[in-house]
């Protein structure tokens, strides 16, 4: 049974004149473990998709199932309960509280299930040592720099052992080498077992997932292998998409290399 | 695995740099996380109960002009409205006391009515006053009373060697006035009926009259003048009884009735204190009421031209009286009450657009809508508590304070305190709940995209 099921998902939004249909037919289904990049321009309903994977939203109609569960007709209070216990957000804005340290916002997530203090403590703790931060627990977010704000969001996503990581252009406030600094941590998590949507409009990026999936005016038009998908589009996009695969082959080069 | 859904070392799936691939926890388990038990649902109540308390402290204190401004409202209002029910009360109670000073049983027949307004003044002037007649009627033929006491009185002078004592009440009456007003003898002896009937010069004097004339020296035998030429000599001393209405009761000199008259006019008025056997209050009125009108020779058409007078007639105009203040403190109560909370309602409301994208963090990561409400909920009865209790302590001062420099009696009682600190609760719970509910009904992704 597939983590992920998305059967023919479609969101409208209605605006009183006229209906905006976000979502036409969205039909795939993702596995435990993969690593998956959701590729498209902006408005072309990616981030309404990322919504509804994340149960933020609710899709009009279609049938999404989340670890065999149906999660496209839960009540306000179950969807919460499903965000905290299945789903790790990653956000582009980080969306860090600013005035708690570190460690208080790696935590957080575990407050709505009832973990107590001291255990909160332990197992925030845990995650940041996860992502190289356990000497910044008593910093706050604006004494990070970008990559570590981001590494501590994903501390925090990882905290509560979710069954999906969902990542909304991590990348996309970061310059290239912390960038790529996060892009690792995400393909060491993936090779750990993690499974991982990652939405984005960088070629970059998605050329470097296991898989991807394009989305255009609400319609999966591409669905394969990651570097494949951003190089389909390339002739429409320009030589600028070609040049962006081929850094992102050289930077997956490196980190073999490396490893 | 257990169903408790924090994950522990053991069954960590989740890879830390140093482990090897591990898998996800089994669907099976991640499915049961999902239904919580109730010991499972008080843990996170409590989780997110410390949390909300944690943040509306912290919200408070990265504000702390805003939040001190909001509590000095709320503060100010609570101790208004404490004030007013402390000096209402007092004054209720302390005029309680000096009425029980004129007895619960003792009838007071007057020229006057007590606690007529003025408005029916000028039906009562013609009246003719109570003289020694009536006294005599009453004391020949009213079988009921324990005690007549005719009372006449006036202020004067004291001099004793060259030394004067000015508003000194004089009061000429007989033996019975020792026991109609209440009074104790503290030394020697009380004037006679025998002193009234032979018009003697004997005078028993109060305990502050002693006090000033007599600091070591017994007053037995000494003799004062009252007013400008009359002579008495002191056969006694009364013991203190405090004041009533705002004024000693012991600065007197009390002489008998008819010397009284003899030397201050005859024509004067005079209060018969009559006092009633306990019990038999009403049938002594009524006994009283006939023999005045026998007395008076009134006619079955003709209205009562004395009023019989009762210490409860007084409550009853004061109490009335009081029944106005009271609404006065009730309505200013439920105005500071507005506005202290249309002040919490202004601060959480900026509290609530500041935090916006918090509030959007917090859905994403799980918090339900309960949580959110339960976050301004405590920040707001956190607001309204920090100015309650302050409030509190400035009105507890306040009843030191007025205790202290004037004669109503004024104390906080523990009541006060709690409905003090319970009303700001119920305040900041009241005036937070929009607020919170227009946080917690917040769509969270638009929440998130909050700049």
């Amino acid at each position: 049974m597939a983590l992920i099921e998305l059967d023919h998902i479609t969101k409208t939004y209605d605006l009183g004149l006229s209906k905006v249909h976000a979502l036409r037919d969205i039909h795939f289904s993702i596995e435990v473990g993969e690593m998956v990049a959701i590729v498209g321009q902006s408005g072309s309903g990616k981030s309404t998709l990322m919504n509804i994977l994340g149960c933020l939203d609710v899709p009009t109609s279609g049938r999404y199932s989340l670890s065999g569960r149906d999660v496209s007709e839960l009540s306000d209070d179950e969807l919460s309960d499903v965000r905290n216990l299945e789903i790790g957000f990653i956000f582009q804005s980080f969306q860090l509280l600013p005035r708690a340290s570190t460690l208080e916002n790696v935590e957080l997530p575990l407050i709505y299930r009832g973990v107590s203090k001291k255990e909160r403590r332990a197992l925030a703790a845990e995650a940041l040592e996860r992502v190289q931060l356990a000497d910044r627990m008593g910093h706050k977010p604006t004494e990070l720099s970008g990559g570590q704000r981001q590494r501590v969001a994903i501390a925090r996503a990882l905290v509560t052992q979710p069954s999906l990581l969902l990542a909304d252009e991590p990348t996309g406030n970061l310059d290239s080498r912390t960038g790529e600094e996060i892009v690792r941590l995400f393909l060491d998590l993936h090779d750990k077992g993690n499974t991982i949507v990652l939405v984005t409009h960088e070629p970059k990026l998605a050329a470097r997932c296991p898989r991807a999936v394009r989305i255009v005016d609400g319609l999966v038009i591409a669905d394969g292998p990651g570097r494949e998908v951003a190089m389909a589009n390339a002739e429409a996009m320009g030589a600028d998409v070609v040049a962006q695969v081929l850094a992102a082959d050289a930077m997956a080069a490196a980190r073999a290399k490396e490893a | 695995m257990s169903d408790a859904p924090t994950p522990t070392p053991t069954d960590a799936p989740t890879p830390t740099p140093t482990d090897g691939p591990a898998p996800r926890p089994p669907l099976a388990a991640a499915r049961k996380r999902q239904s919580m038990g109730f010991f499972r649902r008080i843990a996170r109540f409590l989780a997110e109960m410390g949390d909300a308390v944690a943040q509306a402290v912290r919200s408070l204190v990265a504000h702390k002009l805003r939040a001190a401004l909001t509590i000095s409202g709320v503060s100010v209002g609570i101790m208004a409205v404490i004030i007013i029910f402390m000096v209402e009360s007092g004054m209720q109670a302390s005029f309680a006391k000096q009425l029980s000073a004129l007895g619960p049983n003792t009838l007071y027949v007057h020229k006057w009515a007590w606690g007529v307004g003025g408005r029916d003044w000028w039906k009562l002037r013609n009246r003719p006053v109570v003289n020694q007649l009536d006294y005599r009627a009453l004391q020949q033929n009213a079988k009921l009373p324990v005690a007549i006491a005719p009372m006449s009185g006036t202020d004067a002078v004291v001099t004793l060697a060259g030394e004067e004592v000015k508003n000194i009440g004089v009061q000429g009456t007989t033996e019975a006035f020792l026991e109609a007003g209440g009074w104790q003898l503290h030394r020697g002896r009380f004037i006679s009926d025998l002193d009234h009937e032979i018009g003697s010069d004997a005078c028993v004097i109060g305990a502050d009259l002693e006090d000033l004339l007599f600091k070591e020296r017994s007053p037995l035998g000494v003799q004062i003048k009252v007013g400008p030429t009359t002579r008495c000599t002191i056969v006694g001393t009364l013991a203190r009884k405090g004041t009533a209405f705002g004024r000693s009761q012991d600065g007197l000199v009390v002489m008998p009735l008819s010397s009284f008259l003899r030397s201050f006019g005859s024509k004067r008025g005079l209060t018969i204190a009559v006092v009633a056997a306990a019990g038999k209050v009403a049938e002594t009125e009524d006994e009283v009421i006939a023999v005045m009108r026998s007395q008076r020779r009134l006619g079955p058409d003709q209205d009562d031209n004395f009023s019989v007078n009762r210490q409860d007639k007084i409550l009853q105009g004061f109490n009335q009286t009081m029944a106005t203040t009271n609404l006065v403190g009730v309505l200013v109560g439920v105005i500071t009450a507005l506005v202290a909370g249309i002040g919490i309602m202004n601060i959480l409301l900026v509290s609530v657009k500041e935090r916006t994208r918090e509030i959007g963090i917090r859905r994403a990561l799980g918090a339900r809508r309960g949580s959110i409400l339960m976050q301004f909920l405590c920040e707001a009865v956190i607001v309204a508590l920090a100015g309650g209790a302050v409030g509190v302590a400035m009105g507890a001062g306040a009843a030191a304070l007025l205790d202290l420099l004037s004669p109503v009696p004024a104390s906080i009682d523990p009541r006060v305190v709690t409905g003090g600190v319970l009303g700001s609760c119920i305040l900041g719970a009241a005036f937070g709940l929009w607020p919170a509910l227009s946080a917690a009904f917040l769509h969270p992704i638009e929440a998130l995209r909050h700049e």
